[in-house]
C-alpha cells in the first residue's frame, strides 16, 4: 500500500492522504494505513528514536500480529493507531481519517484489563454504548449479548475484583467490542496470564474472531502466539524500532492451539526464529564493535 | 486465651469507673475538682431533664454538620479542579499550601472581629478546618486515578464531562473518603474553638459556663457528651464509607 505513503515534515505533519485513482482502489480494502511513522521521545539521556519510519497497512478483516522484543516500539505503534500517542510524524489513518485522538470505531484491549472497579461486568461492557448515546436498555441488550458470547452469564452482576485474570480480560475484550469497532487493537492482552489460561484465551479469541467483523492488530513478544493467531506477522527490531519482515501466515482456519505441531507451522516458526536470531547477532556485533 | 481477652476487654471501662469512684470518694483528691462518676451522672441527668441538653446538642450539631457539609463540598469541588487542571492548580495550590498549615483555631480572634459572636463566624471556622483536609485528599486522589482506567474510558468514547463525573471522581473516591473521615474529627475540634470563643448555646459553651460556676460534675458530663458525639459521628461515617466504596 505504498501509494498511501506521502512525504511529510518531521513534526506534526497530519495531511490527509492524497486521493489518487490507485489510492481510492486501495482504500476500498485498506482500513489501517501507517506511513513513514517516526516517534522520538525526549529522555533525560537525550532524544531516543522509539519508532523509525515504519510503514505498513492492514486490509479490512485482516488479523495482523506485531512481534518484537520489549522496547522495540510495537506498543507505541499500536498506541498511535489508537489515537493515544500524539504527536507523531508521518501519517496514520484508520478508514482514511488521520488518528489524532481516540475514536469509538477503534477499540483497544490493554495488557491489564483496566476494568472500572465500581461497575459490574454488565455495566463495564455497557459503558461504551452508553457514552455513544445509546439508551440504558439498548446498552444493556448489547452487553448481555456479549456476556453470552464470552460465556460469563453467571457473572453478569459480579464486580471485577471477584473475577480471575482470564475472566477479567474476557470482559475487557467484550467491553472493547461493545461499540462495534471496525478495528480492534490488542496490546499483549494475554501477557499477564499464566500459560494455561493463556492458551485457553488464544483459542477463544480464535473462535470469537470467526464471529466478529473486525480488523485486529495484536501486539505480542511471543512468536508462537503471533503465528497461531495472525494472517500476517510483522517482525520488528529494537533500537530504533523498525519492521524487519512482513510475513504471511497461510495456515488454514479455523485454527486452535493444536496447529502448533503442524509442519507448516513449524517451518514458519523456524523462519521467524532465524530472522530474529540473525538480527539479534547483528545488533550484538554492532554494539560490541561500537 | 481469646476468651480471657474478651472478658478483660468487657471489664475495661467498668473497672475504670469503679476505680475513679473509689479514688474520688477516698479523700486522696479534692472531690470538688475531681468529682466521682456518680456526681457526673447526676449532673448529666439534670442537664437532660432541664431540656437545656437538647438545645445545646442541637446548636453544636447544627454547627458541625453544616460546617462539615459546606467545607467538604467546597473541598471536593476545588480538589477535582486543581487535581484535573494544571492551570487551576498553578493558580490555587500555592495559596492553599500556605493557608493549610495554619491551625484553624488561630483564626478565632480575626473571626470574632469579622463576624462577632454570630453563627456565621462559627460556621466559618468549621468550614475552614474541614476544607483544606478534604481539598488535599481530593487533589491527591484525582492525580492518583489509574491512568489505565482513563485510557480505557477514552477508547470507549467517554466525553470530558462524564470522564470527570464518573471515572475521575469515582477513581479518587477512596482517597476522598479518607479525607472526609479525618475532617470529621477536625470539625469537632474547630467546634470547640468556636464555642469557647463565645456562644449562647452548645455543648462546649455549657462546659465553659459550668467551669465558671465550679460545677465540675457538669464539666465532665459535657466532656463525655462531646466524646460520645464525636465517636458516634466517626462510626456512622465509617458505616457509610463502607457502602460508598462498595467495590473494595
Amino acid at each position: 500500500m505504498k501509494q498511501m505513503v506521502h512525504r511529510s515534515e518531521p513534526a506534526l505533519a497530519l495531511a490527509h492522504p492524497q486521493p489518487s485513482l490507485e489510492g481510492e482502489r486501495a482504500a476500498a480494502r485498506t482500513i489501517i494505513s501507517v506511513a513513514d511513522l517516526s516517534i522520538v521521545f525526549d529522555t533525560p539521556q537525550g532524544q531516543v528514536i522509539a519508532v523509525d519510519r515504519v510503514t505498513f497497512s492492514v486490509a479490512h478483516g485482516e488479523f495482523v500480529c506485531i512481534v518484537g522484543p520489549s522496547g522495540c516500539g510495537k506498543s507505541t505503534v499500536l498506541n498511535t493507531i489508537a489515537g493515544l500517542e500524539t504527536p507523531y510524524s508521518g501519517a496514520v489513518t484508520v478508514d482514511g481519517r488521520p488518528m489524532q485522538r481516540p475514536r469509538p470505531d477503534v477499540g483497544m484491549v490493554f495488557q491489564q484489563p483496566h476494568l472500572f472497579p465500581w461497575k459490574s461486568v454488565r455495566k463495564n461492557i455497557a459503558h461504551g454504548p452508553r457514552m455513544l448515546g445509546k439508551s440504558r436498555s439498548e446498552a444493556r441488550a448489547i452487553a448481555d449479548g456479549l456476556i453470552e458470547m464470552i460465556g460469563l452469564n453467571r457473572f453478569a452482576d459480579a464486580y471485577p475484583h471477584t473475577l480471575s485474570g482470564g475472566m477479567q480480560q474476557r470482559v475487557a475484550i467484550a467491553r472493547a467490542l461493545a461499540n462495534q469497532p471496525r478495528v480492534l487493537l490488542m496490546d499483549e492482552p494475554f501477557g499477564a496470564l499464566d500459560a494455561q489460561t493463556r492458551s485457553v484465551m488464544q483459542d477463544s479469541l480464535l473462535e470469537l474472531r470467526e464471529r466478529i467483523d473486525a480488523t485486529v492488530v495484536f501486539v505480542t513478544h511471543d512468536i508462537d502466539e503471533a503465528i497461531l493467531l495472525a494472517d500476517r506477522v510483522l517482525i520488528m527490531s529494537a533500537g530504533p524500532g523498525r519492521i524487519l519482515r512482513d510475513l504471511g501466515v497461510d495456515l488454514p482456519r479455523p485454527r486452535s492451539n493444536a496447529i502448533m505441531l503442524d509442519p507448516a507451522y513449524l517451518a514458519l516458526k523456524k523462519d521467524c526464529l532465524d530472522l530474529i536470531r540473525s538480527e539479534g547477532r547483528r545488533a550484538f556485533d554492532q554494539s560490541s564493535a561500537g | 486465651m481469646k476468651r480471657i481477652n474478651i472478658l478483660v476487654g468487657a471489664l475495661s471501662i467498668p473497672l475504670f469507673v469503679v476505680a475513679w469512684e473509689v479514688i474520688a470518694r477516698s479523700g486522696i483528691v479534692n472531690a470538688v475538682l475531681f468529682p466521682p462518676p456518680s456526681v457526673v451522672a447526676v449532673a448529666l441527668v439534670e442537664w437532660v431533664r432541664s431540656g437545656q441538653f437538647f438545645l445545646d446538642l442541637g446548636a453544636s450539631l447544627y454547627r458541625v454538620v453544616t460546617g462539615f457539609v459546606v467545607g467538604a463540598a467546597l473541598g471536593i469541588a476545588l480538589g477535582v479542579l486543581t487535581g484535573q487542571f494544571a492551570l487551576v492548580s498553578s493558580l490555587l495550590s500555592p495559596l492553599f499550601h500556605i493557608l493549610r498549615p495554619i491551625p484553624p483555631i488561630a483564626f478565632v480572634p480575626i473571626v470574632i472581629l469579622w463576624f462577632g459572636l454570630s453563627e456565621t463566624g462559627k460556621l466559618f471556622l468549621v468550614v475552614w478546618g474541614v476544607f483544606f483536609t478534604v481539598w488535599l485528599s481530593t487533589h491527591i486522589g484525582v492525580q492518583k486515578v489509574d491512568r489505565g482506567l482513563i485510557r480505557a474510558a477514552q477508547m470507549l468514547g467517554t466525553p470530558r464531562r462524564q470522564m470527570l463525573q464518573e471515572i475521575v471522581l469515582l477513581g479518587a473516591l477512596p482517597y476522598i473518603v479518607v479525607g472526609l473521615r479525618t475532617a470529621i474529627s477536625i470539625s469537632f475540634y474547630t467546634l470547640v474553638a468556636a464555642e469557647l470563643a463565645g456562644a449562647f448555646a452548645g455543648i462546649v459553651y455549657r462546659i465553659e459556663i459550668a467551669q465558671q460556676n465550679l460545677q465540675t460534675g457538669q464539666v465532665m458530663g459535657g466532656l463525655a457528651a462531646l466524646g460520645l458525639m464525636s465517636f458516634v459521628a466517626d462510626r456512622l461515617f465509617a458505616a457509610v464509607a463502607e457502602r460508598t466504596v462498595w467495590w473494595r
